[in-house]
C-alpha cells in the first residue's frame, strides 16, 4: 500500500494505493493520528484503493469520529467493491461519500 | 592606493562569477544538466576569469599583481574538483603561453605551477576534507592566502640567483596579492552561502565532533603558527641588531686604529725633537722649553726628573708636581724603568679635567723624561692630510660608510664627498653625538634611515652608518622565508591530522552510526563492522554481542508472549460452544458450528443457545482488529449478547442495548460485525438483526441457495444511538441457513485472489442433501485447497444451521 498525503492549510487529503487490511491500516492510523491535529477538511481518495478489512473500516471509523468534532470528512472515488463493503457493514450509512 | 582599487576590482570577478554560476545551476535550465556538462562549463568560466587575471593584471613597479589563483580555487572549492582543476589547467597553460605576448618570464614558471596547483587543491581540499561539499567561508579565506604564500615561495625559490631582486619583488606582491586572493576565495563562499540563503553561523544544539575538532585545531595550528611567526622574528631581529652593532664596531675600530697610528706617531716625532733640543741645550730652564714649545707649536712641555717629580715646564701650575699623583699622568713613569717612549690617546688631563690633550714622552739619556701634550687643533692639524679620505673608500656593507668628522662638526672624510660641509648636511644632527659612544642609534643620513654608531677618537668623531634596509635584509629574508615555509608546513600539517582523524575516526564513527541506527530500526540482523584499528575492532565486537544478547532476550520474550496467546486463544475457544449436537432432545433443528483460527489471536465467535424451551438464539461476530484486544472485546460482546437475550427481549433491542453498552469505553475504537437471529422452534420463523455482518446464505429446501439480503445496520460499539431493525426470514423444514465471517470469503491463495461470494455459493449449491456438520467441513476443506500454502491472516468461522420442523409443523405457505 502506498499513501499519498497532501495538506492545504487545514485541508488534508489521502491517496490510498492498494489494500487496506490489518498490515497496512495501523501505518494510515498512525499518519494520521499525527496530522489531524487543526485539519477541518479531511478527505480519501479510494480511486486507486483495492480492498478495505475491518481494521481499514476501523481507522475510518476513528477519523469520521475525529471529524465530528473539529470539521467534516468525506470519501470519494470508491469502486463498486469496496462500496459493497461499505454498505454491508452499514459504513454507507455513517460516511459520507461523494 | 589605485594599485589596490584596481586589483581589488579584478579580485571580485571570481566572487561574481561564483554568485552568477551558483544562482544560474538554482534557477535556469543549468541546473538540469549533466554533472559533467556542468563541472566543463564552470571550468572554462573560471578558467577565463583566471586568463583575465594574467592578462589585466596590474603593474606595480615591474611586479604584475593579480587574482589569478582565486578563480581556480573557487571554481574547486565551492562547484567540484573538476572545474577546479580544469579552470587551474587552463589558467596555468595560458600563463605558461602568456609570456610570448607580454607577461613576465620571470614568475614564468611558478605562476603557471601555482595555478594549475591552486585548482588541485580546490578539488582535494573539497574531496578529501568536506565530504564533496562547500567549505565554509574561513577555510576559503586560509586556502586563498595559503596558494598566493606557495605561489611567492616559488618565486623566491626559482629565482635565487639574485637574491636582491627576487626578494625585493617578492616583499612587494607578498603584500597585496596573498590578502587579495583569500578575500576573493573567502567572498566566492560568503556569495553563495547567502544566495543559498544559509545562515552563516548555523547554531546547532550538538556540532559535529569534526567541526568542533576542525575549529581547535585550526586554533592550534595558526596560535603555533603566530607563536613560532614571532619567536622567529624577534630572533632573527636580534641577530640582525647583534650583527650590525659587531659590523660597525669594527669598522669604527679600524678607522681608529688608523687615525690614532697616525697621532701617535706624529707626536712622537716632535716628542724625539724636543727630547734632542733638550739633552743638546747646556741650560734647562723654562724659557728653553716655552721657546721649544712655540717652535713646535705644541701646548705643554715638561721635564720629568728620576723621581717622577716635573722640574721644569711650560705649564706653571704643574710645577713640583709628582707624575704619580694622577691616574693619567702615572702612565707615565714606566719611562723612568726602561722604556724608551710612551704616547697617550687624546684625552683628559690628570691635574684638569676640564682641558683634554694628547701627551707623549720620550727618556733623557741622562735620566728622567720629556713629556709633550699637545691639543686636538694642533695635531689634528698635523695630521689631518692623513686623516681626510681615510673613509673615501670604505664601504661598511654594500651602502654603509664611514664618517669622520672634527670637534667643530665640519666633516673631515666620507663616501659620499661631504669634505668640509657640516655634519648635519647628511642629515645626521650633531646632537646625535650626545649620545653615549658605541652605542647604536637610528638616524636619517643620506636621506636614507641608517642604523649608526659612534665613537670618539683623538678628538675625531668617527660615525659608522649602514642603511637600515641593508641591515635588515637578510632578517627580512630570513623572517619571510621562514613564515611562508611555516604556512605550508602548518597548513600540511593541518590538512594531515585532519584527514588522519577523518579517515580513523570521525568516518569510522559514521559507520558505526549507520549500523546503529539499521539496528534502533529493527534490524537486529545487521552487525557492525569497523576493523580499521584495534579500538574501533573491540567497539565493533562489543556492539555485535550488545545486540546479540538482546536479540535472544526478544527471541525470549517472543517466545513467552507466544505462549500468553496460545493460553488466550484456548480460553477464547473454550468459551465457544463446542460439544455437537448440542441439544440431543431437539429434533427441530440440527446445528453446527466451528471456528479454525490464523496463527494471531483473532475476534470472531460465534454462539448459540435456547430461550426458554422453544426459541434458539444464534450469532455470528467479527471483533474488527487482532490480537488480545480483539479476543476480549469479543469474550465481552459474546457475554453481553447472551445476557441480552436471555432476558428474552427482541432482537433488535439485544442490538440496540448492546450497542450502547459497548460504545461506553471504547477509547480503543474497536467494532464487532454481528447477524444474530432467533428461531422460533415452532414455526421456523427467524427473526434477525444484522450489524454490518455478511450476508448468510439460506438453502431452500428444494436445493436452491441464495444470499439473503437485507438491509444493515451499523456495526456494533462503533457509533452510539444506532437504530437496528428487526427483520423476518422464514425457515421450512429441510431449509438450512449458513453464517460465516470474512475469513471465509476473504481468504486470499497465492495470487491474492479471494475466495469470494460466489465460490462460496456454488459449493453450497454442490452440496445439496448434505448436513449441517458436513457443509461446514466441505466448505473449510475447500477453502483451504483454494488458499493453498498462502498464510491466512483471519480466523475462519461458520455457523450453520437446518430448520427440520416440528411433528405438528403446518406449512402456511411456501414459495
Amino acid at each position: 500500500m502506498t499513501i499519498n498525503k497532501n495538506t492545504e492549510g487545514t485541508k488534508l487529503t489521502y491517496s490510498i494505493d492498494g489494500r487496506l487490511d490489518t498490515e497496512t491500516a495501523p501505518q494510515l492510523e498512525a499518519d494520521l493520528n499525527k496530522s489531524v491535529n487543526g485539519i477541518t477538511e479531511l478527505s480519501f481518495d479510494f480511486a486507486k484503493l483495492e480492498y478495505i478489512s475491518s481494521a481499514g473500516l476501523r481507522v475510518l471509523l476513528t477519523a469520521q469520529k475525529i471529524m465530528n468534532k473539529q470539521g467534516s470528512m468525506v470519501i470519494r472515488n470508491v469502486n463498486d467493491v469496496i462500496m459493497e463493503v461499505f454498505d454491508v457493514t452499514g459504513f454507507s450509512n455513517i460516511l459520507t461519500i461523494e | 592606493m589605485e594599485t589596490i582599487l584596481k586589483l581589488s576590482v579584478s579580485a571580485m570577478l571570481p566572487v561574481l562569477m561564483s554568485g552568477l554560476l551558483y544562482l544560474a545551476e538554482k534557477k535556469t535550465k543549468f541546473g538540469t544538466l549533466s554533472y559533467r556538462t556542468r563541472q566543463i562549463i564552470t571550468g572554462i568560466l573560471f578558467g577565463a576569469i583566471a586568463v583575465f587575471g594574467t592578462e589585466f593584471g596590474i603593474n606595480a613597479g615591474g611586479a604584475i599583481l593579480n587574482a589569478r589563483n582565486a578563480a581556480p580555487l573557487s571554481a574547486g572549492l565551492i562547484f567540484g574538483g573538476p572545474a577546479g582543476i580544469i579552470a587551474g589547467v587552463i589558467g596555468g597553460v595560458e600563463r605558461w603561453f602568456a609570456t610570448f605576448w607580454g607577461a613576465g618570464e620571470y614568475t614564468r614558471f611558478s605562476c603557471s605551477v601555482t595555478t594549475v596547483i591552486a585548482g588541485l587543491i580546490g578539488a582535494t581540499i573539497r574531496k578529501f576534507m568536506f565530504d564533496n561539499k562547500k567549505p565554509s567561508w574561513i577555510f576559503g579565506l586560509i586556502t586563498g592566502m595559503v596558494v598566493e604564500v606557495l605561489d611567492m615561495l616559488m618565486i623566491f625559490l626559482m629565482n635565487m640567483s639574485d637574491i636582491h631582486y627576487a626578494f625585493t619583488f617578492v616583499q612587494r606582491c607578498s603584500i597585496p596579492m596573498i590578502p587579495i586572493n583569500g578575500i576573493s576565495v573567502m567572498l566566492s563562499l560568503l556569495i553563495v552561502s547567502l544566495i543559498g540563503k544559509e545562515r552563516i553561523n548555523i547554531h546547532k544544539e550538538h556540532k559535529k565532533i569534526i567541526q568542533t575538532f576542525q575549529k581547535w585545531l585550526l586554533l592550534r595550528i595558526v596560535s603555533a603558527f603566530g607563536i613560532t611567526c614571532v619567536f622567529t622574528f624577534v630572533l632573527q631581529t636580534r641577530v640582525s641588531n647583534n650583527d650590525t652593532n659587531d659590523l660597525l664596531t669594527l669598522n669604527i675600530n679600524d678607522v681608529c686604529a688608523d687615525i690614532s697610528d697616525a697621532s701617535d706617531a706624529n707626536l712622537l716625532s716632535l716628542t724625539y725633537n724636543v727630547a734632542s733640543e733638550i739633552s743638546a741645550a747646556e741650560d734647562v730652564d723654562d724659557d728653553l722649553l716655552l721657546g721649544l714649545s712655540d717652535k713646535y707649536d705644541v701646548a705643554e712641555i715638561s721635564v720629568i726628573d728620576k723621581k717622577g717629580i716635573v722640574t721644569k715646564t711650560t705649564h706653571e701650575p704643574s710645577h713640583n708636581y709628582d707624575m704619580a699623583d694622577g691616574e693619567q699622568s702615572a702612565e707615565f713613569l714606566v719611562l723612568l724603568k726602561g722604556e724608551k717612549e710612551y704616547v697617550q690617546s687624546y684625552q683628559p688631563t690628570s691635574d684638569d679635567p676640564g682641558i683634554s690633550r694628547k701627551y707623549a714622552g720620550v727618556a733623557l739619556p741622562d735620566g728622567g723624561f720629556v713629556q709633550v701634550g699637545y691639543d686636538a687643533r694642533r695635531f689634528q692639524k698635523d695630521i689631518d692630510e692623513q686623516v681626510v679620505g681615510i673613509t673615501k673608500n670604505r664601504h661598511i656593507g654594500e651602502n654603509g660608510s664611514i664618517i669622520i668628522c672634527d670637534e667643530n662638526g665640519v666633516i673631515v672624510s666620507d663616501r659620499n664627498n661631504y669634505q668640509g660641509k657640516m655634519l648635519e648636511d647628511t642629515g645626521l644632527s650633531p646632537d646625535k653625538l650626545s649620545a653615549p659612544e658605541n652605542q647604536r642609534f637610528t638616524a636619517e643620513v643620506y636621506g636614507e634611515t641608517s642604523y649608526c654608531m659612534y665613537t670618539v677618537s683623538e678628538g675625531y668623531s668617527i660615525i659608522a652608518v649602514t642603511p637600515v634596509s641593508e641591515a635588515r635584509f637578510s632578517r627580512n629574508i630570513s623572517v619571510y622565508v621562514t613564515v611562508f615555509m611555516e604556512v605550508l608546513i602548518f597548513t600540511s600539517l593541518f590538512i594531515l591530522i585532519y584527514i588522519l582523524i577523518k579517515y580513523l575516526i570521525v568516518d569510522n564513527i559514521r559507520k558505526i552510526n549507520k549500523s546503529l541506527s539499521k539496528i534502533t530500526d529493527g534490524d537486529l540482523d545487521v552487525t557492525v563492522d569497523v576493523r580499521t584499528n584495534e579500538e574501533f575492532s573491540s567497539l565493533s565486537d562489543d556492539i555485535n554481542s550488545t545486540v546479540a544478547t538482546l536479540k535472544h532476550y526478544i527471541a525470549e520474550a517472543a517466545a513467552r508472549i507466544d505462549k500468553e496467546l496460545e493460553f488466550a486463544r484456548a480460553i477464547q475457544l473454550s468459551a465457544l460452544p463446542s460439544v455437537f449436537p448440542p441439544y440431543p432432545n431437539h429434533s427441530e433443528f440440527e446445528i453446527w458450528a466451528g471456528m479454525s483460527t490464523a496463527k494471531e489471536v483473532g475476534g470472531d465467535f460465534y454462539d448459540f443457545y435456547l430461550i426458554g424451551d422453544n426459541r434458539l438464539a444464534f450469532i455470528i461476530a467479527d471483533v474488527s482488529g487482532k490480537g488480545i484486544p480483539a479476543a476480549m472485546f469479543m469474550m465481552t460482546a459474546k457475554t453481553l449478547i447472551k445476557s441480552l437475550a436471555e432476558t428474552g427481549i427482541e432482537v433488535d433491542q439485544i442490538f440496540i442495548t448492546a450497542n450502547e453498552k459497548l460504545c461506553e469505553n471504547n477509547d480503543a475504537g474497536m467494532f464487532v460485525t454481528a447477524w444474530m437471529g432467533i428461531l422460533d422452534l415452532a414455526t421456523g420463523m427467524v427473526t434477525f438483526a444484522n450489524a454490518g455482518h455478511n450476508p448468510p446464505l439460506v438453502r431452500h429446501r428444494d436445493g436452491s441457495v441464495e444470499y439473503f439480503k437485507s438491509p444493515s445496520g451499523f456495526v456494533l460499539a462503533g457509533m452510539e444511538g444506532i437504530q437496528y431493525s428487526k427483520n423476518e426470514l422464514q425457515l421450512y423444514p429441510g431449509s438450512m441457513i449458513y453464517l460465516y465471517t470474512d475469513g471465509v470469503t476473504e481468504a486470499t491463495d497465492a495470487n491474492e485472489q479471494m475466495y469470494g461470494d460466489e465460490r462460496l455459493k456454488s459449493i453450497l449449491i454442490s452440496l445439496s442433501g448434505a448436513d449441517t456438520e458436513a457443509v461446514c467441513k466441505a466448505v473449510k476443506s475447500d477453502v483451504d485447497t483454494f488458499v493453498g500454502d498462502a498464510p491466512q491472516f483471519d480466523d475462519m468461522t461458520m455457523l450453520c444451521l437446518e430448520y427440520k420442523g416440528t411433528s405438528g409443523f403446518t406449512e402456511k405457505k411456501e414459495g
